[in-house]
């Protein structure tokens, strides 16, 4: 496993010297399996009705365009790098991974990152 | 492309990267824990602005656009494109354990993701970023932290991000 993990990251290193390369777009469709969870992320969030936007700069509310798709990008690019792409070239993970993302955000999100004063902004 | 010249670049774009996704946030206006509140104020008695203390003390305390910038970089660096947006996502968790909402770090992280592979087209490589951020920060924190933090203040007025104290 280990060799797996550092073979794979060794061609990671390799190819960040020459990006253009390691982007070969269109052979693995990375770009529509990112748009796929972004997109599915947003939607899912405001089918959870989480709010669009958040109500200011420094608020710790939840939203459908502020942690969601960040957390599902992270998530899939997590998948991406250890080489895990399952089927469809990416885009059924992708959506999968949209979805569950939204789902975290609405139901788990609270527990696993309490926002610090009751949901008040400090000081 | 020329190695210094690159870098040269690079901090230039680095630093105008996070100064602008951090002043547009609003890290002048408050600060976002006790301890960013004391380096502005610490700052501001030898003669800075409070503003850019306050700025000086939130990127110090948690991680904003400036730590975003340098993890997307190093991410980009080792990884790729998806390295740049798992450094965003790490950056997030990090905020979030700083008590802080999150907005700069991911959006900074995910700003210099898409300009490295921008560049990465006429010849710019993820190292020279790296180089560009550390000297970038070095210019706001570690060279004279009152004249950085009066030039950082005079940004946030132009923003309309001063501080209200």
């Amino acid at each position: 496993m280990f060799n797996l993990i550092f073979s794979d990251l060794y061609s990671f290193i390799y190819a960040g010297f020459y990006n253009g390369i390691y982007l070969n777009l269109g052979s693995n469709n990375m770009v529509i399996d990112y748009l796929i969870v972004i997109f599915s992320s947003i939607i899912m969030a405001l089918i959870l009705k989480i709010p669009l936007l958040p109500p200011n700069r420094y608020s710790f509310v939840n939203s459908a365009l502020f942690p969601t798709p960040i957390i599902a990008v992270g998530l899939l690019s997590i998948f991406f790098i250890l080489g895990y792409y399952f089927a469809y070239n990416g885009m059924l993970l992708s959506l999968i991974i949209g979805i569950s993302s939204a789902l975290f955000v609405k139901y788990l999100f609270y527990y696993v990152f309490p926002s610090p004063n009751n949901g008040d902004d400090v000081i | 492309m020329n190695e210094i010249i690159g870098i040269i670049i690079a901090i230039i774009i680095c630093w105008f990267n996070f100064v602008i996704i951090d002043t547009y946030f609003g890290l002048p206006e408050q600060p976002g824990v006790e301890g960013a509140r004391n380096v502005g104020e610490s700052i501001s008695q030898r003669d800075g602005d409070i503003s850019g203390g306050f700025f000086q003390g939130n990127i110090l305390c948690s991680p904003d656009a400036s730590a975003g910038t340098l993890l997307a970089s190093i991410g980009y660096m080792i990884m790729g494109i998806p390295g740049g947006l798992l450094a965003g996502f790490f950056v997030f968790i990090g905020n979030r354990l700083c008590a802080d909402p999150g907005y700069a770090g991911s959006l900074g992280s995910f700003t210099i993701t898409f300009i490295i592979y921008l560049t990465g087209f006429i010849g710019f490589r993820p190292e020279m970023f790296v180089c560009g951020m550390v000297i970038a920060i070095l210019t706001i924190q570690g060279i004279s932290q009152p004249k950085a933090s009066r030039l950082l203040g005079g940004i946030a007025r132009k923003f309309n991000r001063q501080s209200k104290e």
